[in-house]
């Protein structure tokens, strides 16, 4: 666990000290949620703005979660730190978990700016226990996608590579999760590669939540989907970062 | 005790063999130095000793231990500077330094990251991020980072290139001054004046050992040239590297008093390591 902290600690420290990545990483969800509210301005009255509104806010913790970890993990790769935090004995799991705490809490940061957001721009108004919920799902989603981009970074030998793999992850996942269209309309192939995203669960979540009448009675099992998800990708991420080659 | 122990070393990748069968043994407080020109397998070799490498064949100890199978508790006891500084460009020297060390959980690890600091000169940088400096002081940092947790095995990759020769001078003191402290020193370098400075070197060419003797004896399988001035009249002659050889080259002058000059230009290690990577690509 100390040598977890320690991983923790210096991704924080090198997250605070780059002002101009840590400016852009909280700018970047407040200007599109900006532009999120002109273009739901044109919509009809009475159209459900919270639909779209609230997934949006996670699509952006999950979009810059998965990228920033992703490109991170790869630059570790290629500069040789990722080799010698191994030979100093950091383990995998120590290196996974620093990294998710770290970036954590960017993407707590992130959850709050953009939930609160798109709250007084599109004057929403949930109990305390929704809006709870809907923050611990954002949280839950950004650790899915820390996980994803540790993942997907052993598929890259340098952060151009990685690039190719943010429109194949992201673009699916915002067409086939429900954030935009209702799944079940899709064909019964599309409906099931959605499953393959976490966005598809968080969004779930988000919707069951946001309608009138939603309770977490009624959420949990795609929490629960979401809480597996993250288990499933630890496995995974840990059995693709290499130690030795 | 052998500090590092291979036996029948071989690395491939794909269809390149970086390493084929080589065979090392170094004892412990060893400055043991490995050359070889760019591409020879150096730094696979150090890799492979440190356990960031799998080897596809042959068998490594370090400390008695396997790099791999009881990596843990190797890593506890080796320091390691890659080729490259390896560093996080956005932390300070000293919180690279504290990171890399950190993870050995020893005590005092502030007060000793202070001391390398100061020993690889870099006291008065030490808050400063890494991404403001020169090359050579990004080793200084990486050779601060490697030795913090007073490891008994140091393997060095090139740590002296892009280092100014003052601060060489005293990188150098300071690897001979742990080898006689009992820390065992494992350096690659391209530099015959380092080389000199090695208790013993290896020669490494096309992942082979072609060479593996202490620098003086390497120098004995060199050859001279001998220019002797007798009564106005030069003589010259390529003889042996070896003490002896001079000896039985000089014996027939019997320091004559007509001998006025003698002058001996003996193989540099350069030129002996050259000649042994000429005749192993030779054969």
């Amino acid at each position: 666990m100390r040598r977890t902290l320690l991983v923790a600690r210096r991704v924080l420290v090198q997250l605070v000290r780059d002002r101009r990545l840590l400016g852009l990483s909280l700018v970047a969800p407040l200007v599109i949620v900006y532009f999120l509210k002109l273009f739901l301005d044109t919509m009809p009255p009475g159209f459900d703005v919270a639909r779209y509104a609230v997934p949006v806010a996670a699509f952006l913790v999950h979009f810059l979660a998965f990228l920033l970890s992703a490109v991170v993990l790869v630059q570790e790769r290629t500069a040789g730190t990722l080799e010698r935090m191994f030979i100093n004995g950091y383990r995998r799991q120590e290196i996974i978990g620093g990294y998710l705490l770290g970036y954590l809490g960017l993407a707590t940061l992130q959850a709050v700016v953009a939930l609160t957001e798109v709250l007084l721009l599109f004057q929403l108004r949930y109990d305390a226990a929704t809006l709870l919920t809907l923050f611990v799902v954002i949280s839950l989603l950004a650790v899915a996608s820390v996980m994803l981009g540790i993942f997907i970074s052993t598929f890259a030998r340098h952060e151009g590579q990685v690039f190719p793999f943010v429109p194949l992850i992201t673009v699916p996942s915002a067409f086939l999760s429900g954030m935009l269209v209702d799944p079940h309309q899709l064909p019964a192939w599309a409906d099931w590669l959605g499953r393959a995203f976490p966005l598809r669960y968080a969004n779930n979540v988000i919707q069951e939540m946001i309608r009138p009448g939603g309770a977490l009675s009624d959420a949990w099992p795609n929490l629960l989907a979401l809480a597996a998800y993250i288990v499933v990708l630890l496995g995974l991420a840990s059995r693709t970062m290499r130690e030795v080659e | 005790m052998t500090a590092v122990e291979v036996t029948g070393l071989t690395k491939r990748y794909g269809g390149t063999e970086a390493l084929r069968g080589v065979d090392l043994a170094v004892p412990e407080g060893c400055l043991f130095g490995l050359l070889g020109p760019n591409g020879a397998g150096k730094s696979t070799l150090i890799r492979t000793l440190v356990g960031a490498l799998r080897p596809t064949d042959g068998r490594v100890r370090v400390l008695g231990l396997e790099p791999l199978k009881q990596r843990w508790e190797l890593r506890r006891q080796i320091g390691y500077m890659p080729q490259s500084p390896a560093l996080y460009e956005d932390l300070s020297a000293r919180d690279n330094v504290l990171f890399f060390g950190g993870a050995h959980g020893r005590d005092g690890l502030a007060e000793r990251a202070a001391e390398v600091l100061a020993l690889t000169d870099l006291a008065g940088r030490a808050g400063d991020p890494v991404h403001t400096f020169s090359g050579g002081m990004k080793n200084r940092v990486s050779l601060a980072a490697a030795l913090v947790h007073r490891p008994r095995v140091l393997f060095l990759d090139e740590p002296t290139a892009g280092v100014d020769p003052y601060l060489r001078v005293r990188f150098w003191d300071l690897f001979r001054r742990l080898a006689s402290e009992g820390v065992t020193i494992f350096i690659s370098t391209h530099l015959m004046d380092e080389a000199m400075l090695c208790d013993r070197v290896a020669i490494l060419r096309a992942g082979r050992v072609i060479a593996d003797a202490p620098p003086g004896s390497l120098l004995e399988r060199g050859r001279a040239h001998l220019t002797v001035r007798e009564d106005g009249r030069v003589e010259e002659a390529d003889i042996g590297g070896r003490p002896e050889d001079l000896a039985e080259a000089l014996r027939r002058y019997g320091l004559r008093p007509g001998v006025e000059a003698v002058r001996l230009r003996p193989d540099t290690l350069e030129d002996v390591v050259l000649s042994l990577i000429e005749q192993e690509a030779d054969r």
